[in-house]
């Protein structure tokens, strides 16, 4: 299991089966330079791998007003 | 994935530059893109007073920071909407991150000056991101002239630039294509106003706020909702998806071949300006807009209590 906190709604998602950082933008429907992804305080680029246990952080980039 | 310089792991993945970089070597890239930006569309020099417009947006404080870190004289300068809880929010996070990196910074409230953005809302009737755009842009301009500062510089980056043009081309508004740009010359009253991200999108800038550990002030404005910047935004986020670097080359290829086309015909038609008659600002009519706003506000004000 892969815990998301999405910025800046403060949402948690949980994801299952989600391997890489790719799968959870698809999953949360963002294309990859629409959200920057981090863990433990390190930005990730999409083709990291991920593994059970771990938490984001994903940061929608896009200013609204 | 490696980073292109030096190949340690990457952080960032760009894919408009066919690259990722490191943590370390990051920065260097959105340093490189800044000073590009301003040595070759002449921005400023060394000897420049700069004012940086501060909202506490990751755009803005990471403009001022690395102009700061870059060695120019800056000032920051943040304009309180009066929007409740929200405004005290976004000052908040300015004034910590100037007081951090030991910047001067200075506040100007617009409900002490007689216009909170809520009364805006309240007493307008057209879009308030119209009109609170339109009030900012006064205030910046005529606290960058009195203050004696050469440049005025905002944290707009590509995405914002890109999202602009495409909504002036859709109404294919001559007057505001003639003159969109990451510079735009002093004139008459007007001091010199320029875009030093406008090589970077919202990504980029996102990714060095992140790695400067800049804290943000990222909520939306309560007013902002349904703003249609945002639709531009995401259409042009789909487009730059499909074809890595389309923002960038429609953004250039427009200063370069649709702007002067558009200057010129401007140059035929537009207005002349004249100092407004109640607070000297440069306007194309006898009274500014802003001070008419004003006036429409207080009037609405006193209708509504007699």
């Amino acid at each position: 299991m892969i815990t998301v906190k999405l910025e800046p709604d403060g949402k948690v998602i949980e994801m299952s089966d989600t391997r890489s950082v790719h799968a959870v933008l698809n999953k949360l429907q963002l294309r990859s330079t629409m959200a920057i992804v981090v863990r433990d305080g390190e930005l990730l680029t999409p083709d990291r791998m991920l593994k059970n246990g771990d938490a984001l952080m994903v940061r929608k980039v896009t200013s609204a007003g | 994935m490696k980073c292109i310089r030096c190949k340690a792991p990457a952080h960032v993945a760009l894919p408009s530059h066919h690259s990722g970089f490191c943590k370390d070597c990051y920065p260097l890239f959105f340093t490189k893109q800044v000073e590009t930006a301003i040595r070759r569309e002449k921005m400023f020099t060394f000897d420049d007073r700069v004012l940086v417009a501060l909202s506490g947006g990751k755009d803005s404080l990471a403009l001022m920071l690395e102009l700061h870190l870059q060695g120019y004289d800056v000032t920051g300068l943040h304009i309180d909407l009066g929007i409740p809880d929200s405004s005290e929010k976004a000052r908040k996070k300015v004034e910590n991150f100037c007081d951090l990196h030991g910047l001067t910074l200075e506040v100007f409230e617009m409900a002490k000056w007689g216009l909170p953005i809520p009364d805006v809302k309240a007493h307008v009737k057209r879009p308030v991101c119209a009109v609170c755009g339109k009030m900012k842009r006064h205030h910046f301009n005529r606290i960058a002239v009195e203050g004696g500062f050469d440049v005025l510089a905002t944290g707009h980056n590509l995405d914002d630039e890109v999202a602009r043009l495409f909504a002036n081309t859709l109404r294919w508004d001559t007057a505001y294509l003639s003159d969109q740009g990451p510079v735009l010359p002093a004139a008459e009253g007007f001091v010199r106003k320029v875009k030093p991200l406008f090589r970077l999108s919202e990504f980029e800038t996102a990714n060095y706020a992140f790695m400067k550990g800049i804290e943000i002030h990222s909520d939306p404005c309560p007013y902002a909702s349904g703003a249609s910047f945002t639709g531009h935004k995401e259409l042009w986020g789909e487009l730059e998806h499909r074809s890595p670097g389309q923002k960038f080359q429609f953004y250039q290829s427009f200063l370069k071949t649709g702007k002067p086309a558009f200057a010129a015909m401007e140059k035929e038609t537009g207005a002349t300006l004249a100092p407004c008659a109640e607070c000297g600002s440069p306007t194309s009519a006898e009274t500014c807009s802003v001070c008419r706003i004003k006036a429409a506000v207080r009037e609405s004000k006193a209708k509504d209590a007699g």
